[in-house]
């Protein structure tokens, strides 16, 4: 699995953990998102069970386990959190942020010593050592209830499945040319996201946002002009389409 | 698959459920005990002796429904317990695999926590399935024995019932064949059981 710094600064870093070569045939790769304060540590869709040893050992690289106090799951597909269980049995004194939707199904996953904390459907923030997070809804994007994480200072957004691409997991990063990068996000958005009306308010609502870099959980990084060419190209693009071979 | 090839939390699971037939079959005996009575009144001076054998059958039957039970509840608990050391066994795998893939690294000792804990728990849960697999050997031997009574109380039965009147007794016999492949019926879903702890106790 490697790991990269995608944005540091005196308060807060993110790092992106991903193309785990390791990870068994026949599942999807995802990327998993890091954010580091002073004293606390966020994780963001942490993965599946097949991730967790590679991810546990990646993050451990970089602060203590006692120092990783929160973790996020934007919806509740198992690439996403089917982890749950063991981050539970590793971890000392952890939150799980997720949508209020979802508490009674995620909890499946296994919860003893983690605490829930449910985002409203409205949205939430989060502060970690003085570094603001704002739980940004993402609802029927494709999850019934699913947020995304924005950081204004960084000007990241995690846009979860939005931006999402399948490809190998030697692909690089970052987008180097959108163009060529559609044809890999586009069968994908059609056939996950169910909703043009749900689609084009979360696309107004983004263009609002100051957005340096978007971060998807499968596929590549958008960084600047990409992430304005992303949100024209979705905007325009009808969704919740069945593909038939 | 075959029954021996699963997993111990599976083996634990298949007997609970075989437990769960044997009280099922066991309140049809309470039901056969109740036929008894009203047939043996109805025969009155005829069924004298059969009078007597309708409470045993009666009394066999509450132990039976009540042992049964309470060894289903047994059998559901260790399942429970090996579902969850299951659990706890694949966590200590993959923290072990933790522990190599980051070897030397800075923090590596700060996963010790999370480790020790699930190690206390990992044992907790091996002593607790220990225990629970005894009590449900002891208990299945038990109900065991007491379904021996079953047998005797067949074939008491069957003689009362020669010396019913002729309108009566085949509804008698049909008592006491009632008792007889409830019983045995019980009896191999406890044996099937039996083997599976056998099983369980190899691998434990």
């Amino acid at each position: 699995m490697k790991s990269y710094t995608i944005f540091e600064n005196p308060s807060h870093k993110w790092i992106v953990l991903g193309r785990d070569v390791d990870k068994p045939d026949n599942i999807i790769d995802t990327n998993q998102y890091v954010v580091i304060t002073k004293k606390n540590t966020l994780l963001m869709d942490p993965g599946g069970i097949e991730l967790f040893s590679a991810m546990l050992a990646n993050v451990i690289k970089l602060v203590p386990v006692e120092q990783i106090t929160h973790l996020f799951a934007s919806h509740q597909d198992p690439d996403i959190i089917s982890s749950l269980g063991l981050w539970d049995q590793a971890l000392q004194n952890a939150t799980l942020h997720s949508p209020w939707l979802w508490e009674g199904f995620i909890r499946h996953f296994g919860m003893e010593h983690i605490s829930y904390s449910a985002i409203p459907d409205e949205g939430s923030d989060l502060k970690l050592d003085g570094v603001n997070l704002e739980f940004f809804p993402a609802h029927y994007l494709h999850s019934s209830g699913n947020f995304n994480v924005y950081d204004r200072e960084a000007k990241i957004l995690m846009s979860g499945d939005i931006g999402a691409a399948l490809e190998s997991a030697d692909a690089p990063m970052f987008v180097e040319d959108f163009d060529s990068h559609i044809e890999k996000m586009k069968m994908f958005h059609q056939r996950w996201m169910p909703s043009n009306e749900a689609k084009n308010d979360w696309v107004n609502r983004a263009r609002a946002l100051d957005i340096e870099m978007m971060c998807p959980q499968h596929g590549r990084i958008f960084k600047g002009d990409d992430v304005k060419r992303f949100l024209d190209w979705f905007e325009a693009l009808p969704v919740g389409i069945l593909h038939t071979k | 698959m075959h029954k021996e090839t699963y997993s111990f939390f599976v083996i634990a699971a298949v007997i609970a459920a075989e437990l769960d037939k044997a009280t099922k079959i066991a309140k049809k005996l309470s039901i056969t005990a109740s036929n008894a009575r009203a047939v043996a009144l109805r025969a009155g001076e005829g069924a004298a002796g059969f009078r007597p054998l309708t409470d045993f059958i009666d009394k066999l039957a509450t132990v039976t429904v009540h042992s049964s039970t309470e060894i289903n509840t047994l059998a559901a608990d260790l399942s429970r317990t090996a579902a969850n050391k299951f659990r706890t066994d694949n966590a200590i795998n993959k923290f072990e695999a933790v522990y190599k893939r980051a070897e030397g690294s800075h923090f590596i000792d700060s996963l010790n926590f999370g480790y020790d804990r699930t190690k206390g728990c990992q044992y907790l849960l091996y002593t607790n399935y220990q225990k629970q697999l005894s009590k449900l050997t002891t208990e299945l031997e038990t109900l065991k024995d007491e379904l021996r009574t079953a047998v005797i109380l067949a074939t008491l039965s069957r003689v009362e019932a020669s010396q019913a009147g002729l309108l009566y007794q085949e509804s008698l016999n049909n008592v006491a064949n009632n008792v007889e492949s409830a019983a045995s019926a019980i009896k191999d879903h406890i044996s099937t059981s039996q083997h599976l702890v056998s099983n369980l106790q190899q691998e434990a």
